[in-house]
């Protein structure tokens, strides 16, 4: 007997040789988590949900829903008994049914309950009322999406798989569709893995990631654990949202580097005084001050709306991102020099 | 989910079995010993069975090339005067089977025949038969083939222009071609894997044809097949020249495949389409256009319908003593049996490859089909030998009763024959139905708590409707004209509008012919038109 909701023991997925993840084990506590893997592409991510969905056989490890064997080495339960219901990524709506004919596909699944979301309620929350009656060559790829979203969150299975659901989505669409996805899936306690690639989707919706990389769930954590605190110098090159520079450990609390100096903060892991390491420093760890004598060059500036990120070079050629916020005075183009603030502090310190 | 073997695979791999058991048989031929016959036939007409052969299907491929995309580039790319009657109207030329056509040729073109009858009464009593070419032999067969054949290469080909986007006519223009280059260069080579499957279906059909080439007197490797068995009764040098057959047309499909090499044909079906804008054609352009097709459609369907509507009038005599309502019926009962019966199982072992996702399974699938290149006489011949063998050893050693009869000389033999012959046809269609829906809707619906069974029932029959009844008719036109393997493996006095034809032609009463030939060509008719829509479509 477990007390987890779902648990993956040593599983490898394999699809074929090429995309294999192995030995994966992860939990999921509690009914109603929402579950984001990320990774590149061809990894495996979606052979994962296949092999949960009861679509692809294992040859060792468990997996076992609510207390439930699904898949092991002697057994396997067909995917139409397992009531695990999945969203692929190409929609996957019977091209001879109207949208609504499709939607209600996952409603009959979910008769004899009598619970859960209503029609209704869900076309509305995913803006597909328009399409109902169509059929799904009529429909754009966003609407299949949706459409297909709606069709399986109809059937209120005990576990949603969703292969990159809102790949296809306009992005203006994008964000609403995303609040009202986690809406639904917290108020109506349904359990759900998403796959995708779009690591902003993923730290929104997911009370954990997990980051696929080199045929292995390479970290496992909280959104912000992931973010702040990889655990490999793979899944700092994976995320791209900071970047590695040489540095020397001086003190408790300190280490040194060639072209910003004294940097302190508190360390994630303990090194010995003197240690070679790799510092990651991410956007929003250096802040903008002109009046610093710690002058670096720009060499690129991007205006994201609320922020701009902006490309300096160290006298070692090391290209350093920093976070400025929108409304912040700054002036720099592209060859200037740009002020950082002294002393460095930095909140936790994460090196390899 | 990976191979398992359940009653799914079970049932596809012994539908595959029963379909390919004449290609074994007729390849088994090599490793028995042949009669004296086969030095006979080296010294003497192998050549020339096999140079008439090449000869006939040269002739036949040129002339079905030269029809069939000259009329579906016609009818695809312009609007002239009538070109949507011809869009569907060409296609009944599938409703003559080539030896119907071939009776018509001589009727009309032989000395006192109908073409003598017309002169000489439009004027007056002369002279004419020296006058009126004869279309008999090599060339009436060729002829024959040809505007009974060119159906297929129309309809493959114009499916390939329709679905041609205008983007690539548009390229062309934006390149500077004229109007000549962007046909040799872009429509043509692009609508390629279509015409060589038309091409390929004639080639097929062309040498396995019997009743024209035997009507004609033209010997190819068929009528040498059909000579090894009933003059020298040597099965294994039938299986052979049949074996010899079959090697040659898988070779020709290997030679245009290996020259395609990694070419690309198929268009995008996600974005970048753009349908194509017709061009309208004016004076003598047009009136060309127009009599191009008008032509095309009178000599294949109204030419052989009018000689022997002709002959039906004048000798109504032959048209009462038909048994119409046996005729009829008989030709039903064997339309609808077999055509239940492919359907059937060609579902059963489409849905049990789809589910196996077995490669054997799909190889020994691709294998059994290729049957359909065997003539329909030697299939009948090999399942002959294949029941008499059975026979044999089931007596000798289980000490049964004899089940020749069951097989032989029966509708239960007939039907069999008649699937292992369009097997191909029914999984054929049935496949490339299967072939749009993409296997993530099969697993959605097991997602969705639908078992296989259901699935099945739910999702894919309702989707291949269209394709079934499509299939259904295809087959029905086919059953409707064969007749080497209704001759052979038919009950005593069972007759179809095909044997009827046939029994009156081989007795020189071509007149007598005429009425089942009229009556086989009009059901046939009936059915293209109902399935025309599809199959311009498809």
């Amino acid at each position: 007997m477990t007390k987890n909701f779902l648990e993956i023991n040593n599983v490898t997925f394999a699809a074929s040789a090429q995309s294999k993840v192995n030995n994966v084990s992860l939990t999921i506590e509690n009914q109603g988590d929402i579950v984001c893997l990320l990774g590149p592409s061809g990894i495996g991510k979606t052979t994962i949900l296949r092999t949960i969905a009861g679509l692809e056989k294992i040859q060792s490890g468990k997996i076992i829903l609510k207390n439930k064997i699904l898949s092991s080495d002697k057994t396997h339960i067909e995917p139409e008994n397992r009531n695990i219901s999945m969203g692929f990524q190409d929609n996957s709506l019977f091209p001879h049914y109207t949208v609504l004919e499709n939607i209600k596909f996952g409603a009959d699944r979910n008769k004899k309950k009598k619970k859960g979301l209503n029609l209704n309620e869900i076309n509305k929350l995913l803006h597909i009322e328009h399409i109902v009656d169509k059929y799904p060559h009529q429909i754009s790829s966003g609407e299949a999406q949706r459409a297909s979203l709606a069709r399986s969150l109809l059937s209120n299975p005990d576990l949603l798989l969703l292969d990159e659901p809102l790949s296809n989505v306009d992005q203006n669409f994008k964000e609403e569709i995303q609040v009202k996805l986690k809406q639904i899936l917290t108020e109506h306690k349904i359990t759900t893995i998403i796959v995708t690639h779009d690591s902003y989707e993923a730290f929104y919706l997911g009370t954990k990631c997990g980051i696929i990389l080199d045929g292995q769930l390479k970290q496992y954590d909280d959104p912000y654990n992931v973010y702040h605190f990889p655990n490999s110098i793979e899944v700092v090159n994976f995320l791209n949202r900071g970047i590695l520079i040489p540095a020397k450990v001086t003190g408790e609390n300190s280490l040194e580097n060639d072209d910003l100096g004294t940097i302190t903060g508190d360390f994630i892991k303990h090194y010995p005084k003197g240690s070679e390491v790799q510092l990651l420093l991410q956007p929003e760890d250096l802040e903008h001050d002109d009046q610093s004598n710690l002058k670096l060059e720009v060499v690129d500036r991007k205006f994201r709306g609320t922020n701009f990120i902006y490309t300096l070079k160290t006298t070692s050629n090391k290209l350093i991102p920093v976070f400025v916020h929108s409304h912040h005075i700054h002036q720099h183009e592209v060859d200037e020099k740009f002020g950082i603030k002294r002393p460095i502090n930095i909140d936790h310190i994460v090196c390899f | 989910m990976g191979n398992k073997i359940n009653i799914w695979y079970f049932s596809s791999f012994v539908i595959s079995i029963i379909v390919a058991v004449p290609i074994i048989t007729v390849f088994s031929s090599f490793f028995e010993t042949t009669g004296g016959y086969v030095t006979v036939l080296k010294n003497t007409f192998l050549l020339d069975y096999i140079y008439n052969s090449l000869i006939l299907l040269t002739g036949v491929l040129t002339l079905t090339f030269i029809i069939g995309v000259g009329c579906a580039y016609l009818v695809s790319f312009y609007k002239f005067p009538g070109v949507n009657f011809f869009k569907w109207a060409l296609i009944l030329s599938f409703a003559v089977p080539a030896y119907i056509y071939a009776y018509s040729l001589t009727a009309f073109f032989e000395n006192y025949g109908t073409a003598f009858s017309i002169l000489k009464n439009l004027l007056g009593e002369g002279n004419y038969n020296a006058h009126i070419p004869k279309f008999d032999g090599m060339l009436g067969a060729i002829i024959s083939i040809s505007f009974s054949l060119f159906g297929y290469v129309y309809v493959l080909t114009r499916a390939s222009f329709h679905y041609q986007s205008q983007n690539l006519i548009e390229l062309g223009k934006n390149l500077g071609f004229s109007k000549q280059k962007s046909f040799f260069k872009i429509i043509l080579p692009s609508a390629r894997p279509a015409i060589v499957a038309g091409l390929s279906l004639v080639a097929m059909e062309t040498l396995s044809d019997f009743g024209s080439v035997s009507f004609f007197g033209v010997s190819t490797l068929t009528t040498g097949i059909y000579n090894a068995w009933i003059s020298f009764d040597d099965l294994t040098l039938a299986n052979r020249l049949s074996s010899y057959l079959l090697i040659f047309i898988l070779g020709l499909f290997v030679i245009e495949n290996l020259s395609r090499k990694k070419a690309q044909y198929h268009t995008s079906s996600k974005g970048g389409f753009k349908s194509k804008s017709v061009v309208h054609l004016y004076n003598y352009k047009s009136i060309l256009a127009f009599l191009f097709c008008t032509l095309v459609f009178f000599l294949s369907f109204l030419f052989p319908v009018f000689q022997m509507l002709y002959w039906t009038i004048i000798f109504p005599k032959h048209f009462l003593d038909l048994n119409l309502i046996e005729l009829f019926s008989n030709t039903m009962l064997l339309v609808f049996l077999s055509c239940c019966l492919l359907i059937l199982l060609a579902f059963i072992s489409n849905y049990g490859n789809r589910v196996s996702k077995s490669k054997f399974l799909e190889a020994l699938n691709t294998f059994s089909i290729s049957g359909y290149a065997i003539p329909g006489i030697i299939l009948a011949v090999a399942f002959i030998t294949f029941i008499s063998w059975l026979d044999l050893n089931m007596i000798n050693y289980l000490g049964t009763e004899t089940i020749k009869p069951i097989f032989i000389g029966s509708i239960f033999g007939l039907i069999l024959v008649y699937f292992i012959r369009f097997y191909s046809l029914a999984n054929n269609g049935i496949k490339s139905g299967y072939l749009k829906i993409n296997y993530s809707i099969d697993e959605s619906a097991y997602l969705l708590g639908y078992s296989k069974l259901k699935t099945f029932k739910n999702i894919h029959v309702p989707y291949l409707k269209n394709s079934v009844l499509l299939i259904g008719i295809l087959l029905t036109i086919e059953i409707i004209k064969e007749l080497p393997i209704t001759l052979i493996m038919r009950p005593f006095n069972f007759e179809t509008f095909a044997t009827k034809a046939y029994i009156y032609a081989s007795q020189d009463l071509l007149e007598a012919a005429a009425a089942p030939s009229l009556l086989l060509i009009l059901i046939a008719s009936c059915f293209i038109l109902i399935t025309s829509r599809y199959i311009l479509k498809d």
